[in-house]
């Protein structure tokens, strides 16, 4: 395991991306009982990332930098708009409809996509840097997530 | 500690700026098409042609032009977290003056006399300065993702050097001055134009935008840190070298430039084959051709093809095609981010926004791509069955239209949501 928040947490971003990508699969596939499986491991994996960040490493950082609630707090409304898109998608398996699902999943894709790219470049090494002695307690909470 | 404004939502321009860029673009690719159809098979005899030179500069500077400032208005500060300076009368200036320009220097160079050249040429070179000096201020205070950063500052650079090179070819033909060995000039403002602006936008975008539309491996780091400003070095050496009539040195570091290009389409699509995404997308499928049109250009040059042929697959192969791929994806995905955000301050959570799939749709995106494959096929076989310039230029007239239409699409649905979206009125300040 990883001693470093940053790098749990990037890999999590990793682990959505494919299984993002597993969806769009089963989509092209036509197997909905199989995008039915994957959506739904792919919608906990991401739900369960954000989770992590709003009950755990934001709170902590805002804890001990409470000018990073500014940051955390946007980062929390964009989940706010991430998880209505995960409820569409799972709306659009349910009524098996291809497009739909594939259009949704390419905006929750890009979405993703530069909402990562912010926590990555700015957010964590925020909370790495403040974070630093406090680290083990943190990734036990995280992985016990 | 850490700067947070790349965090900001709000410093992204308003729609409308990045819009009209888009939205204006379409229709100096279906001017240059509907100039082939009308003209024929002449145009494309040689690149001397007034045909041909209008054409390039409808595509070069109407088209990519408006399409390349447009997105990096938009996307400069969510990609180096720095906001231009004044946006709106930036945006609103580059988009007349280039729009004005484009057309006059098209219209002018097709025959139409020097006072057009003049006052387009004018009017695109002053486009291009109130739009790279505040992107420049913009990218030297940027911080961010290194390798494209490196690549948008060249490319910026290389822009200002093709503009004043093309002003002095003006300078030229009004009469004003003269130069030994004029094609040599014209050669060189071509070589910045091509390799340096719109060659090194490509890779600066690829670089930033592939690994993460497509979830790709990242592009090995010596192309990310070495590549872009190696290819503005060399192009300013061979430029000199051939200008100053060293012919062998001028065409080796063309050459290997050629070989550089190469290099970064082989790569880009192997990175495209690993991706991650499965789906073979109409943007996806625009990059794949526009990397084998570059390949076919070095080939083409490497092998003394007709320069007709090497200019076909840069500004139409690379040129039309592959920011009509990126606007598939970007015109939709920031719909979507706008509405979004009007939502937040209108509270109308009962309403639904439309997802990027029902903005645009990806069924026509792949009529459009059809379109343009057909296009640059008529055209390069035109080259050498002439009976196929006008088929051709029908057939790049209508890409470029059902992009226009799909654009127009989008926008119309913005406009419907952003009606139904309005903010609410605030509780507590008066009403307005
Ligand atoms: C304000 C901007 C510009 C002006 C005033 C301008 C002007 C000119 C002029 C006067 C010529 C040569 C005509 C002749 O002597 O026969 C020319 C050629 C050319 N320009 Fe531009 N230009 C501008 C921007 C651009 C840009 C941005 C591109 C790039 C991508 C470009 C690409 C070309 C090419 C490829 C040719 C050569 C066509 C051939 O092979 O004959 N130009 N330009």
């Amino acid at each position: 395991m990883t001693d470093s928040i940053a790098t749990f947490m990037t890999d999590d971003h990793q682990r959505c991306d494919q299984l993002l990508a597993a969806c769009e699969q089963a989509v092209s596939g036509g197997d909905w009982k199989r995008l039915a499986e994957q959506a739904t491991v792919f919608s906990k994996a991401l739900i369960g990332h954000f989770d992590m960040e709003e009950q755990v490493l934001f709170p902590e950082l805002v804890a001990i930098s409470p000018w990073a609630s500014g940051p955390t707090g946007m980062m929390t409304m964009e989940h706010g708009q991430m998880r209505a898109l995960v409820e569409e998608l799972n709306e659009a398996v349910d009524e098996q409809d291809a497009d739909a699902c594939l259009g949704i999943l390419e905006t929750l894709h890009l979405v993703i996509q530069q909402h990562n790219s912010k926590e990555e470049g700015i957010l964590y090494p925020m909370a790495e840097e403040s974070l630093g002695d406090q680290t083990t307690k943190i990734l036990n909470r995280l992985q016990a997530g | 500690m850490m700067g947070t404004g790349g965090l900001s939502l709000d410093q992204a321009p308003p729609i409308d700026i990045p819009a009209r860029f888009f939205l204006t673009a379409p229709l100096f690719a279906i001017a240059a098409g509907l100039l082939l159809a009308w003209q024929g098979p002449t145009l494309l005899v040689s690149r001397w042609m007034p045909g041909a030179l209008a054409a390039t500069h409808l595509i070069a500077i109407g088209y990519l032009g408006l399409i390349m400032c447009g997105a990096l208005l938009q996307m400069l500060p969510v990609v180096a977290g720095a906001a231009v300076p004044a946006v709106r009368l930036v945006g609103t200036a580059t988009h007349l003056l280039l729009t004005v320009g484009a057309a006059g220097l098209a219209w002018g160079l097709a025959g139409s006399g020097p006072t057009l050249i003049r006052v387009g040429a004018g009017a695109a070179a002053l486009g291009f300065l109130v739009f790279v000096i505040p992107v420049g201020i913009a990218l030297v205070r940027a911080r961010g993702a290194p390798g494209t950063l490196l690549a948008l500052r060249t490319a910026a650079l290389a822009l200002a050097v093709t503009v004043a090179l093309g002003l002095l070819l003006v300078a030229v033909l009004q009469g004003w001055i003269r130069v030994a060995e004029h094609t040599r000039w014209v050669d060189t403002h071509a070589a910045w134009g091509l390799m340096g602006w719109v060659g090194l936008l490509v890779v600066g975008v690829a670089v930033q935008v592939l690994p993460m539309f497509y979830v790709t491996p990242t592009y090995p780091a010596p192309m990310r840190r070495w590549f872009a400003p190696a290819v503005l070095v060399g192009v300013g050496a061979a430029s000199a070298a051939w200008i100053m009539g060293a012919d062998l040195v001028g065409q080796a570091v063309f050459g290997t430039i050629a070989l550089g290009f190469i290099g970064f389409a082989f790569i880009t699509l192997r990175l495209i084959s690993l991706r991650e995404r499965p789906r073979l997308d109409p943007t996806l499928l625009h990059w794949w051709a526009a990397m084998l049109s570059l390949c076919g250009a070095a080939l083409a040059w490497t092998f003394a093809a007709p320069p007709t042929l090497i200019g076909v697959l840069l500004l139409v192969g690379v040129g039309v095609g592959l920011p009509a791929g990126m606007l598939f994806k970007i015109l939709p995905f920031l719909t979507w981010f706008h509405l979004q955000h009007r939502q937040l301050g209108s509270g109308r959570f009962d309403l639904r926004i439309p997802h990027m799939g029902s903005l645009l749709s990806t069924r026509w995106a792949r009529v459009q791509f059809g379109l343009h494959l057909l296009a640059l096929a008529l055209l390069a076989g035109s080259l050498w069955v002439p009976v196929l310039a006008r088929p051709a230029g029908i057939a790049l007239a209508l890409s470029s239209l059902v992009l226009l239409l799909l654009l127009i699409g989008v926008a119309r649905t913005y406009r419907r949501f952003a009606a139904l979206l309005r903010p609410a009125p605030s509780r507590a300040g008066p009403q307005t």
